[in-house]
């Protein structure tokens, strides 16, 4: 069974805590996406599983095993790296052949895996160049084929499309998603491109610090993030997050005070909540409707910016100094000092407390 | 920035150049000018650019007539010759292979308080050989090593470890080192990481290294003086005795003896120095 599992991991270099006590389980066919901002240890993690890093305490299993004190060598895993790691002296296939020599195969199996994994690749007509002579795009799948070339338990994927440019990206997120679906193998990934997470990933955790801050499927981090802190990190634009108190609680039906306006939002179900309290409100910039009349259940201010996105718009509103964002269509034809009232989709408000925890009732 | 073809700089700048060059070439030049001048034509003022050559300086370098006999005899200066090779080329090796090894130990294992060792080691260069001269030789004189093949090697080796160190910590350093964490994944153990990924792409800096080491080593003039006897001394204090003779210095033999001096160190560098190119300048272009 090809499984990942950790258990309270940590590492600390010197006074600084990269991973904190870190649990984690990858299934087979389940690929993880370790989603984070710079520094965050998502990195280290990665680097502990494959043993390239000592981890100060707790436990890893690669399936079902515990790896603690094997090397690398003998963890039996793959890894592609960010800067693709290919040998400059050595071809392309023969780079695709070194993880290989550890196995003594024959010359005629090894070539026939060479082509098996060039033709999965794109790679055929450029097995015998040198990796200074590839471009980004064909290093990467060169780095993606030698991790694929074995059969190893599990894969690990250290930023793999960070330095591709856009088009390249999504054409490769695609193949190495196709690739891995394949494979059915417990697959990490670590990223902190959040569309590469979402895309790639069948189960996506967000980490910072060295924590991790929720482990959800990627609809879910999106849909139902559990921290102001994933809220904002995980969708473009950022998720509009303000300050706001509780004025009027009426069963699922609560008025509140946001940016001196007062709004009443609907949340479908009861939320144990207190009048007076201070709280955060999070709401998508794609989760309002442009509504006619100003209404109880509206926000309403004036345009104060206008920034183009193609075939939507997102516009800035300034309600009583504080500003927020909403994605709009072209097609409402907005100006820069409108006054727009703008109505919260239902079931996509989100409520936190002052600790920025999730207030949610399902 | 655009690179320019050979020859597009203008002949402005290329005879300035050449200018330029010719003044730092002229004293070789005049060395090497000298050692085929006859003495008096070494000794005439002005100096004559047009002589008749002759290779009696290099025949006196072997065979030469002693004090005030008339009669030749040969000189043992091939022994000097062959100990400046031996002795030099076996201290780069040293130096070489312990520095290598002691500089990946520096960059990829640091311990605690690295740099701090690092300094210390080049502390052992910052003052004059000169004041460590005595003892250094009362310790040789003790341990028997005065005079030995193995002493003025181990010495040379010593003098040659804090550069080497230095220098190959850099090499080490700019590696990227997820091409070694790659060799570990596929299977490699930590000596062919070391032998099979960091070495080879070390090999410029392996060059520079050695061809610096062998420079300071070759001219090195004090220990070789003082550490070596008749049987192991280098050339650098075996010419210098040809200067203090009772008749005056010989400037033809000195020239001669010169330029045999620079042939060794002037081939190695010559066949090194597309990989002591992209030694000296490695890390100043980025990846």
């Amino acid at each position: 069974m090809s499984t990942i599992e950790l258990q309270n991991l940590t590492k600390a270099f010197g006074d600084l805590i990269a991973v904190n006590n870190v649990s984690l389980k990858v299934h087979e066919n389940e690929v993880l996406c370790l989603l984070g901002p710079s520094g965050c240890g998502k990195t280290t993690t990665l680097r502990m599983v494959a043993g390239l890093e000592v981890a100060t305490s707790g436990d890893i299993f690669i399936a079902n095993k515990n790896v603690n004190n094997l090397d690398t060598r003998d963890r039996n895993l793959a890894m592609a790296f960010q800067f693709y790691a290919l040998y400059p002296s050595l071809t392309v296939a023969e780079n695709l052949a070194n993880p290989l020599h550890a196995e003594n195969l024959s010359d005629d199996e090894v070539k026939r895996k060479i082509f098996e994994v060039a033709d999965i690749l794109q790679l055929r007509d450029i097995v015998n160049r040198k990796p200074h002579q590839l471009a980004e795009g064909e290093k990467q799948r060169v780095a993606v084929g030698r991790a694929i070339i074995r059969d190893p338990e599990c894969f690990l994927f250290d930023e793999p499309l960070s330095r591709l440019d856009v088009q390249l990206r999504e054409q490769m997120r695609g193949q190495i998603k196709e690739v891995l679906s394949d494979l059915k193998k417990a697959t990490v990934i670590v990223t902190h491109d959040q569309l590469e997470a979402l895309t790639m990933a069948t189960k996506i955790a967000v980490m910072r610090d060295g924590l991790i801050e929720q482990v959800s499927s990627p609809h879910d981090i999106f849909a139902k993030p559990n921290n102001t802190f994933v809220a904002g990190f995980i969708g473009t634009p950022q998720m509009n997050i303000l300050d706001c108190n509780i004025n009027e609680i009426n069963s699922s039906i609560i008025k509140l005070n946001v940016l001196n306006q007062e709004v009443e939002i609907d949340f479908k179900n009861p939320l144990s909540v207190n009048k007076n309290d201070n709280y955060f409100i999070g709401i998508r910039p794609r989760s309002f409707d442009l509504v006619e009349n100003t209404a109880p259940d509206n926000f309403s201010g004036k345009i104060d910016l206008i920034e183009n996105m193609g075939s939507e718009i997102l516009v800035h509103i300034k309600i009583n100094e504080f500003t927020f964002r909403s994605v709009q269509s072209r097609s409402y034809k907005l100006n820069i000092g409108d006054t727009i009232n703008l109505k919260p989709k239902q079931g996509q408000v989100h409520l936190f407390n002052s600790d920025g925890k999730v207030i949610r009732n399902e | 920035m655009k690179k320019k073809a050979i020859g597009q700089s203008g002949w402005l700048w290329t005879a300035l150049a050449s200018v330029v060059a010719f003044i730092y070439f002229f004293p070789v030049l005049f060395i090497i000018l000298t050692a085929f001048r006859s003495r008096s034509d070494t000794l005439a003022t002005p100096p004559k650019w047009i002589f008749s050559p002759t290779f009696e300086n290099f025949y006196h370098i072997f065979f030469r007539s002693m004090a005030n006999s008339t009669e030749y005899v040969a000189t043992g200066f091939h022994v000097y010759f062959f100990n400046s090779i031996y002795i030099s080329g076996m201290s780069v090796l040293l130096a070489l292979l312990i520095g290598t090894l002691a500089a990946y130990g520096f960059s990829r294992h640091p311990l605690r308080g690295n740099d701090t060792y690092l300094f210390i080691i080049l502390t052992t260069r910052m003052l004059p050989p000169i004041i460590v001269i005595v003892p250094i030789f009362l310790i040789f004189r003790i341990t028997g090593l005065a005079g030995t093949y193995t002493g003025i090697i181990l010495m040379y080796t010593a003098f040659n470890l804090p550069f080497s160190i230095w220098m190959m910590k850099s090499f080490f350093d700019e590696l990227n080192t997820e091409i070694e964490d790659a060799s570990r994944m596929d299977g490699a153990s930590e000596r062919s990481v070391f032998f099979g990924v960091c070495i080879p792409q070390v090999k410029a800096g392996l060059a520079a290294t050695s061809v610096f080491a062998l420079i300071l080593t070759w001219n090195e003039f004090l220990f070789s003086l003082l550490l070596t006897n008749k049987l192991t001394r280098t050339m650098p204090p075996a010419m210098a005795r040809t200067i203090g003779g009772e008749i005056n210095v010989d400037y033809g033999l000195l020239a001669a003896m010169i330029c045999l001096f620079i042939i060794p160190i002037f081939l190695i560098t010559y066949l090194l120095q597309n990989q002591l190119l992209r030694g000296v300048t490695f890390g100043t272009i980025k990846k």
